[in-house]
C-alpha cells in the first residue's frame, strides 16, 4: 500500500502518518485471524482432555525454543535498525541484514521442526494434536515467508538509497509487521510447548 | 501518494478503464461486477423455484442447456448445487460489491471532499482480488462432480470429504477466502480514508450518514472477515492435507478428534455481523435518502450514529441464535436469546428517526425516494419477524424452515437491494452522467415490491406449516404434501418478480448509453459529491472544499426560495 | 433495430413483453401441479405437550409483530399522503436533536422493548425451563428412551427392550421407524454416524441437531397416539429431502403388548458377529 509513494522523494509526515494508521488497522485485522485460530486451538485443546495427547510423536521442544530465541533476536535487531535508519545514523543497513538473517533462520529452524515430525512418522492427519501443530505454523509460516521478502526488499532499498530516513514509513510498517510474527509466533510457542 | 495529491489522469486504455486506481473507475468496476453476478444469482434463483414448484419436470427454455444429461431436468445434485451457489453469489459476489464495493468506493471520497481513497493501489488490488474470487467460484462450477452442495452455510462434515468430494467445496473456500481479504483491503481504506481524508471544517457530525454506514462496514469487514478467513483455512487444510480441525471421530469410538460444531461457532461470529455488513450501507443511504426527499434534517442524526454504533458493537456477541438447536448449554442460549432481544432496540430507534424524519416534510416521490420508503416496509416485516427465530422456545420448530429463508431474505437480501436499488437511482446520473427513466423506475419499484411481499411473506406460511428449506421435492413427504399450494404461490410471484427486474436492467443499460444528459446537482442536495460538475473531473476537487454546514440542511427558514444550501456554504445566521 | 426502437419509446410494451413471460411459465408450473390434494396454511395440530405452549407464543408474537407492523406501515403512510410536495409549501425545519426528542425517543424504544422483547422473553423462558429444557430425568421409570444414530440418509434407532439397558441383545433396533408410547416422556440421545442431521418431528414442535461425534440431547411427551412424520432438517446431501421416517405413538396397552414382542423378536435375531448393529453408546443426560 506504500510502493506508490515511488515518486515522491521526501515523504510528508502527513503521509507517513496515514500509512502507519493502516498498517495498525491491518494488523488488528490480521490479529482477529490468528486470534481466530488460536480460539480453535483452546477449543480443540479443551475437547482432547490429556494435553498433549499420550504416546504421540512430539515436536522437539528446545528446537522450538532455540526458533523463539532466535526469532526474538531478529525482532530486536530490525527495532534497532528502525531506529536508527529514523535518526540517519549508522548501521541501519547492518542491523536490519543481521534481523533479516536471523528471520531467515527462524525459517529454516520451523522447516526442520516439521522435517523432524514428518521423519518420526507424524504428520498433519495423525491427529488433533498434529492438525494444530502443522495447520497453524503453517499459516503463521506462510505470513513468515512474505514478511522475510519484504524484509529482503527493504534490505535492497538500503543499499540503493531508495530507504533512508527520507523516506522511512515502508521500513517502519515491514518492521511493525515483522513485530507481530513475532508476537504471534510466541503465543504458538506459549500454546503448544510451555501451557 | 493518497487523495490529496493531482495526478495526471492515465492516457492508455488499460489504466485508465481497467487497472485504474481511480476510485470512481473502481467504482464502476464494482457496479458492472456486482449486477452481472446479481442477474447470474437472480436466474439461478428461477431455476430453484421453478424445481420446487414443479419437482422433476424439465426447466423450460435454459433447461436443455444447463442440464442436458437429463433433459432439462434438475437433478437433486443440481439443486444443492444451485441454491448453494444462489447464497454465495448473492451475499459475496452481487450485494457486497455493488453496496460496499462500488457505492463505498464512489460515496466516500465524494462525499467527504477527498481526491481519491488514500490508499489507491490498495482499492485496486481489492476489487482484482474480488474479481479473482469471482473467477475462481465460477471455475468450480466446472470441475468434475460439479460446484459444492454442502450449502453457502458449508457446516461440516457435509463440507469435509466426508460428505462432499471433488475440488467444488474446496474451491468454493478458496473463493469465499480471497473474496474476504479483498473485503478487508477495502474495509481497511475506507476507515483509513474516512479518519484521514476529511475535508477541512468537515467534522464527524457533518458526515452524510451513507458514510457513517459505510464505515461500521468496513470496521465489521476488518474485525470479521479475518474470522472467515481463518475457518475456510482450516476447512481447507481438512480437505486437502487430511487434517481433522472439523472431523470427528465416532462417539463410540472414545477418541475425540476435531469438532464439526467449532466452525458454526466460528461461521457465525462472522456470520451474523455479515448481516449488519449487508445491511448498514443501505440503512446509511436509506437515512439520507429520506432526509435528501423530504427536504427535512435526518431526525436525530446523532442518535442514528450512535443506533448504528451500537449494532455494530452488538451484532458481536449475538450470532448463538444461528445454533439453538445444536444443543449449546441452556444457559448460553438464553444470553444469546437476551441479547438477539436486545439488538432490536438500536433497530428500533433506526426507524423512529426515519419515520420522523419523513413526518412534515416535503416529500418528493423519486424512485429513489420510493426505494427508501420500501426499505422501512421490508426491513420493517423481515426485522419484526426475527423475533420469532430469537426466541428459542419458537426457533426450535422454525428453524431451518422456509421461516427462516423468508426471514432473511427481507432483511439481509431485500433491504440490502431495496439500499442498491436507491442508491443506483440516486447515483446514476453523478456516475455515468445521464439520467435514468423515472417512469420505468417507478414501475419497477412497484412490480418489485409487491410480489416481493408475495413471495416471502407465503414463505413465512410454509415455514410455519413446517416445510424445511434446502429440499429438493417437499412432495416427497406426507407432511409437506398439503404445503405444495404454497410453493407455487411463492414460485409465481418470484417469477414476476425477476421479470420486473429486466426492467431495471433496461433502464440501467438504456440511460447508460442514451439517457438525457445529467445536470450537476438534479436532486438538489448539499452533500459535496453533488456540488463538483458532471462528469466528475478526474481528480475530484479542483480545490479541496472548505465544509461549513451539516449534509442535511434542508428548507432552513431563512434560506428563501432554495430549500437546501451546499456543505460548503453558511448557514444565514 | 426498429422493434428496439419501438421498446424504447414506448416502454409499456416493453413491459408487456416482460410480464407476459413469467405469467406464461407459471400457468405452465400451475398446470403441472394441478393436484387435488387438501390444503394446509400451517402446521397439524400439536400432538405433544410442548404443542399448546408453542402456539400460544407463536400466536402471540405475531399479534405483537402485526401491531407494531400496522403502526409502522401508518406511519409511513400519512406522510406519503399527507406530505407531498406542492409548490410553496416547505417542509417543518427540525432537527430532532433536542434533549426533549432523545427522551422521547428513549421512552417510547423502552416502550417497544417491554411490550415486544421483553413479554415474549418471559414466556419463552417459562416454556423452556417448563417444557423443552425440563429434561425428564432418566431413572424414571416411565422415561422410553431412544438412541438415534443418523446416517445418510436413514434413521436408526435403539431402545432398551426388557432389560432397560443398551447395547444388550433385546435392544429394540428399527430403522425409519420409531414406536413409541403415548403420556409417557419420550427421551432422545442423538448423533449421527457422517454429517450433520436434524431430528424433526413438526407435529410434536420438536427439533435436535444429531452431529457426529457429539450427542445431543431432546425430549417429548406424545399426548396424542396414531402415525407422524420424521423428517431430516440440516441439509446433508443428496437425499436429504428423502430423510424421513415414521413415529408411530401407540396407547399405553398397544405398546407393552408391542415392546415385549420387538424385544423377544430381537434376541431371536441378535447375531452376536454383526459388529456394525451394535452401535450402542452409554446413555447421556
Ligand atoms: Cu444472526
Ligand atoms: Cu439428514
Amino acid at each position: 500500500m506504500t510502493t506508490l509513494a515511488m515518486d515522491t522523494p521526501r515523504e510528508d509526515p502527513r503521509s507517513r502518518a496515514n500509512a502507519t494508521l493502516g498498517m495498525i488497522f491491518f494488523i488488528g485485522s490480521w490479529s482477529m485471524a490468528f486470534g481466530t485460530l488460536f480460539l480453535s486451538f483452546l477449543i480443540l485443546r479443551e475437547r482432547v482432555g490429556t494435553w498433549p495427547p499420550p504416546g504421540i510423536v512430539l515436536p522437539s521442544f528446545p528446537m522450538a525454543t532455540v526458533a523463539t530465541l532466535v526469532l526474538l533476536g531478529s525482532s530486536v535487531a530490525v527495532h534497532a535498525a528502525v531506529k536508527r535508519g529514523r535518526a540517519d545514523a549508522g548501521g541501519f543497513a547492518g542491523l536490519w541484514a543481521l534481523g533479516t538473517v536471523l528471520g531467515v533462520a527462524f525459517a529454516a529452524l520451523q522447516s526442520w521442526l516439521w522435517f523432524d515430525l514428518l521423519a518420526a512418522g507424524s504428520g498433519p492427519q495423525a491427529g488433533t494434536y498434529e492438525s494444530l501443530f502443522f495447520g497453524l505454523t503453517w499459516v503463521h509460516a506462510a505470513h513468515v515467508v512474505v514478511a522475510l521478502l519484504a524484509l529482503l526488499w527493504i534490505q535492497l532499498g538500503i543499499r540503493t538509497g531508495r530507504y533512508g530516513a527520507h523516506r522511512i514509513s515502508t521500513v517502519q510498517n515491514t518492521a511493525m509487521f515483522w513485530h507481530f510474527m513475532d508476537v504471534v509466533w510466541v503465543v504458538l510457542y506459549l500454546g503448544f510447548f510451555v501451557f | 501518494m493518497s487523495g490529496d495529491h493531482i495526478h495526471p489522469e492515465p492516457t492508455s486504455f488499460l489504466k485508465k478503464h481497467v487497472f485504474s486506481v481511480d476510485h470512481k473507475v473502481i467504482a464502476k468496476q464494482f457496479l458492472w461486477f456486482g449486477l452481472i453476478w446479481l442477474l447470474v444469482g437472480g436466474v439461478m434463483a428461477m431455476m430453484i423455484r421453478w424445481q420446487l414448484a414443479n419437482p422433476g419436470s424439465p426447466v423450460p427454455v435454459i433447461g436443455g442447456l444447463l442440464f442436458p444429461r437429463t433433459g432439462g431436468v434438475i437433478d437433486p445434485a443440481s439443486y444443492n448445487m444451485l441454491f448453494t451457489m444462489h447464497g454465495t453469489i448473492m451475499i459475496f459476489l452481487g450485494l457486497t460489491p455493488v453496496l460496499i464495493g462500488a457505492f463505498g468506493n464512489w460515496c466516500i471520497p465524494l462525499m467527504i471532499g477527498a481526491r481519491d481513497m488514500i490508499f489507491p493501489l490498495l482499492n485496486m488490488l481489492s476489487f482484482w482480488t474480488v474479481a479473482l474470487g469471482g473467477a475462481v467460484g465460477f471455475y468450480s462450477l466446472f470441475v468434475p462432480l460439479g460446484a459444492t452442495e454442502a450449502g453457502w452455510t458449508g457446516y461440516p462434515t457435509l463440507s469435509t470429504t466426508v460428505g462432499t468430494q471433488g475440488d467444488g467445496e474446496t474451491l468454493w473456500a478458496v473463493a469465499v477466502f480471497l473474496i474476504g481479504a479483498s473485503s478487508i483491503m477495502g474495509g481497511i481504506n475506507y476507515i483509513t480514508t474516512i479518519i484521514r481524508l476529511r475535508a477541512p471544517g468537515m467534522k464527524w457530525s457533518d458526515m452524510p450518514l451513507t458514510v457513517w454506514g459505510l464505515f461500521f462496514t468496513a470496521v465489521l469487514n476488518v474485525l470479521f472477515l479475518p474470522v472467515i478467513g481463518s475457518a475456510m483455512l482450516l476447512l481447507i487444510m481438512d480437505r486437502v492435507f487430511g487434517t481433522s480441525f472439523y472431523v470427528p471421530a465416532s462417539i463410540m469410538s472414545g477418541a475425540s478428534g476435531g469438532d464439526p460444531i467449532l466452525y458454526q461457532h466460528l461461521f457465525w461470529i462472522f456470520g451474523h455481523p455479515e448481516v449488519y455488513i449487508l445491511i448498514l450501507p443501505a440503512w446509511g443511504i436509506v437515512a439520507d435518502l429520506l432526509s435528501f426527499f423530504a427536504r427535512k434534517p435526518a431526525f436525530g442524526y446523532k442518535v442514528t450514529v450512535g443506533a448504528m454504533f451500537a449494532v455494530t458493537v452488538l451484532s458481536a456477541v449475538v450470532y448463538g441464535h444461528h445454533m439453538f438447536t445444536t444443543g449449546m448449554y441452556a444457559m448460553l442460549g438464553e444470553s444469546f436469546m437476551l441479547l438477539t432481544m436486545i439488538i432490536s432496540v438500536p433497530g428500533e430507534i433506526l426507524f423512529f428517526n426515519w419515520l420522523h424524519t419523513i413526518w412534515r416534510g416535503s416529500l418528493r416521490l423519486t424512485t429513489s425516494m420510493l426505494f427508501a420508503l420500501g426499505v422501512i416496509f421490508v426491513f420493517g416485516l423481515g426485522g419484526l419477524t426475527g423475533l420469532y427465530l430469537a426466541t428459542i422456545s419458537t426457533d426450535i420448530f422454525l428453524h431451518d424452515t422456509y421461516f427462516v429463508v423468508g426471514h432473511f431474505h427481507l432483511t439481509m437480501a431485500a433491504s440490502a437491494l431495496f439500499g442498491a436499488f436507491g442508491a443506483t437511482y440516486f447515483f446514476f446520473p453523478k456516475m455515468f452522467g445521464r439520467m435514468m427513466s423515472e417512469k420505468l423506475g417507478k414501475l419497477h419499484f412497484w412490480l418489485t415490491i409487491v410480489p416481493l411481499t408475495v413471495v416471502f411473506c407465503t414463505m413465512f406460511i410454509s415455514g410455519y406449516g413446517g416445510m424445511p428449506r434446502r429440499y429438493y421435492d417437499h412432495t416427497s413427504a406426507d407432511y409437506l404434501v398439503p404445503l405444495q399450494h404454497l410453493n407455487t404461490i411463492t414460485t409465481h410471484s418470484a417469477f414476476l418478480l425477476g421479470a420486473a427486474q429486466l426492467i431495471f436492467a433496461w433502464n440501467f443499460i438504456r440511460s447508460r448509453w442514451w439517457g438525457p444528459k445529467a445536470s450537476d446537482n438534479p436532486w438538489e442536495v448539499g452533500t459535496l459529491d453533488w456540488q463538483m460538475p458532471t462528469p466528475v473531473p478526474h481528480y475530484n476537487f479542483k480545490e479541496i472544499p472548505v465544509v461549513k454546514t451539516g449534509p442535511h440542511e434542508f428548507s432552513h427558514p431563512k434560506l428563501g426560495d432554495r430549500d437546501w444550501i451546499p456543505q460548503t456554504e453558511e448557514l444565514p445566521a | 433495430m426498429n422493434a428496439l426502437r419501438s421498446l424504447f419509446s414506448f416502454p409499456t410494451k416493453a413491459v408487456a413483453a416482460v410480464l407476459a413471460t413469467p405469467l406464461a411459465l407459471g400457468l405452465l408450473s400451475a398446470g403441472a401441479t394441478a393436484q387435488d390434494v387438501a390444503k394446509r396454511w400451517g402446521p397439524t395440530d400439536p400432538a405433544s405437550t410442548f404443542g399448546e405452549d408453542f402456539q400460544y407464543l407463536f400466536w402471540l408474537i405475531t399479534t405483537l409483530v402485526s401491531v407494531s407492523f400496522a403502526i409502522v406501515c401508518v406511519l409511513l403512510l400519512i406522510p406519503v399522503l399527507r406530505d407531498r410536495a406542492k409548490p410553496g409549501k416547505k417542509a417543518h425545519y427540525d432537527h430532532g436533536s433536542s434533549l426533549h426528542d432523545k427522551r422521547f425517543t428513549a421512552v417510547v424504544s423502552l416502550i417497544v422493548f417491554v411490550v415486544l422483547d421483553a413479554w415474549v422473553l418471559v414466556v419463552a423462558m417459562k416454556d423452556l425451563r417448563e417444557g423443552y429444557w425440563n429434561i425428564p430425568a432418566p431413572d424414571d421409570e416411565k422415561t422410553y428412551k431412544v438412541e438415534v444414530l443418523a446416517q445418510q440418509w436413514a434413521w436408526n434407532f435403539r431402545a432398551t427392550g426388557a432389560d432397560g439397558e443398551f447395547g444388550t441383545a433385546d435392544d429394540i433396533l428399527s430403522t425409519n421407524t420409531l414406536v413409541v408410547p403415548k403420556d409417557r416422556p419420550v427421551s432422545l440421545n442423538l448423533t449421527s454416524k457422517d454429517v450433520i442431521h436434524a431430528f424433526f418431528l413438526p407435529d410434536m414442535r420438536v427439533k435436535r441437531d444429531a452431529n457426529p461425534g457429539a450427542v445431543n440431547i431432546a425430549w417429548f411427551q406424545p399426548v396424542v397416539d396414531g402415525e407422524f412424520d420424521i423428517l431430516c432438517a440440516e441439509l446433508c446431501g443428496y437425499a436429504h429431502y428423502q430423510m424421513h421416517g415414521k413415529l408411530q405413538v401407540l396407547e399405553k396397552g398397544v405398546f407393552d403388548e408391542w415392546e415385549q414382542e420387538a424385544s423377544r423378536l430381537a434376541v431371536a435375531a441378535h447375531d452376536a458377529e454383526d459388529t456394525e448393529a451394535h452401535w450402542a453408546w452409554e446413555w447421556q443426560e
